[in-house]
């Protein structure tokens, strides 16, 4: 059986509107050399087809769709059409929520490249964070996210699936780096690399 | 599997200040690697490599079939993309006749102009969507097209590809448009060269067009 070798790479995307602090050119170039056949992002097929990239976090808008259109990567909208909603709560939720969003912007601020969210303990630190945003969120926001990350994950399958041997690039956002990984290994078709090996 | 070869790009313009500035504009492109810039065609040919693909940028004040004849002769197997002021479908048959790989407006954005310097490198026509496929149906009208039979049947998928490259699509659209890689697009169009008994792109693009494979569903 032909492996498909897939990389996981995780971005900030969830700061939509807020500068990244690390030069995007350094997104771009990392990518750019990696030059992977197939790029999933975790936008959903009909923001792709109406080129709505409006609300879509920097990385994407600035750096990897621009560069995707002038080079052979392939996009691949792996997002479910209903994006699960950023956690909200009122009352000490609320509280709690916005402090552990002051401290992933400051995870993020002193994030110098995309191997500094990708590795060490702010890559850990931001996964934590998120997740405990996610519980303190309570309802069903941990399911939702599992819901969101199950279809992420059943994209990139149908990608290998479709297209076997390539070399696909997985970029998401990094709180579920931790969950897409241990799902594709799983899988005997995938071979999950570090993206510097891709 | 390793990831794809960089174009390598020649500059051609007899103004200095131009080829300066393309240089400046295109340099650090993903992709593309500026092998020189000359301002005569001659200069192109001792820049050719074997098998590497090449695309030469002509940016000239008017279109000049003499130039892409010339240039077709002195470097057959590369890719020539010419900068011209409109797509005025005469203006674009002239110059693909003459030889021409594609042609892009002046008023295209870098990342158009650095997709269609990949695409013409590898030899595809890279024209934008409202005017290849005109394009393609009038080559197709003044060339002789092989009426055979296909030699074998096409699959499913590659009939889908050789409609989309009736339809003048670049390998990158076609890909883009099924979910595939680029390199599975490669894979396609080589086997469809050899059920349609055809050598390259261009004679499969104008079977298709002729046996009905570029018209509107």
């Amino acid at each position: 059986m032909e492996r498909t070798r897939v990389a996981v790479l995780g971005t900030l995307a969830e700061f939509h509107r807020d500068p990244i602090p690390y030069d995007l050119a350094a997104l771009v170039k990392l990518v750019a050399q990696l030059g992977p056949d197939l790029l999933c992002l975790e936008i959903t097929r009909d923001q792709w087809q109406r080129r709505d990239f409006s609300d879509l976090s920097p990385e994407y808008r600035d750096a990897l769709l621009p560069l995707a259109h002038q080079t052979d990567i392939v996009v691949i909208p792996i997002a479910d059409e209903h994006l699960p909603p950023e956690p909200v709560a009122a009352g000490w939720r609320g509280k709690m929520i916005s402090l552990f969003r002051r401290w992933l912007a400051t995870v993020q601020r002193t994030m110098s490249s995309p191997d500094a969210a990708n590795q060490g303990w702010r890559h850990e630190m931001a996964n934590l964070l998120y997740y405990l945003i996610a519980v303190v969120t309570g309802g069903n926001a941990l399911e939702e996210w599992q819901t969101h990350r199950e279809q992420l994950i059943q994209q990139v399958l149908e990608v290998v699936k479709r297209d076997p041997g390539r070399r696909v690039l997985v970029v998401v956002n990094l709180r579920h780096c931790h969950h897409i990984r241990p799902a594709l290994r799983k899988q005997p078709e995938v071979e999950v690399v570090p993206y510097s090996r891709l | 599997m390793t990831k794809w070869p960089s174009t390598r790009l020649i500059i051609l313009s007899s103004a200095s200040l131009h080829r300066e500035a393309w240089r400046a504009l295109l340099s650090g492109q993903p992709a593309i690697l500026i092998v020189d810039t000359v301002a005569d065609a001659f200069e192109v040919v001792p820049l050719l490599q074997p098998d590497q693909p090449t695309t030469v940028l002509v940016d000239v004040l008017s279109p000049q079939p003499d130039l892409a004849q010339q240039l077709r002769t002195l470097a057959p197997e590369a890719g020539l993309l010419f900068l011209i002021q409109s797509y005025e479908l005469s203006e674009v048959l002239v110059l693909l006749r003459a030889g021409a790989t594609g042609c892009i407006s002046r008023d295209a954005s870098l990342g158009d102009l650095a997709r269609a310097i990949i695409a013409v490198g590898r030899g595809e026509i890279a024209l934008p969507p409202h005017i290849a496929g005109r394009a393609l149906a009038a080559l197709a009208r003044g060339e002789p097209v092989s009426d055979d039979g296909l030699i074998e049947p096409l699959s499913e998928r590659e009939v889908e590809v050789l409609r989309l490259l009736a339809q003048g699509m670049t390998n990158k659209d076609i890909a883009q448009t099924l979910i595939l890689s680029v390199r599975t697009i490669e894979a396609h169009l080589r086997n469809i060269y050899g059920k349609l008994g055809v050598r390259s792109r261009t004679e499969a693009a104008l079977w298709a067009v002729e046996h009905g494979y570029g018209a509107d569903e």
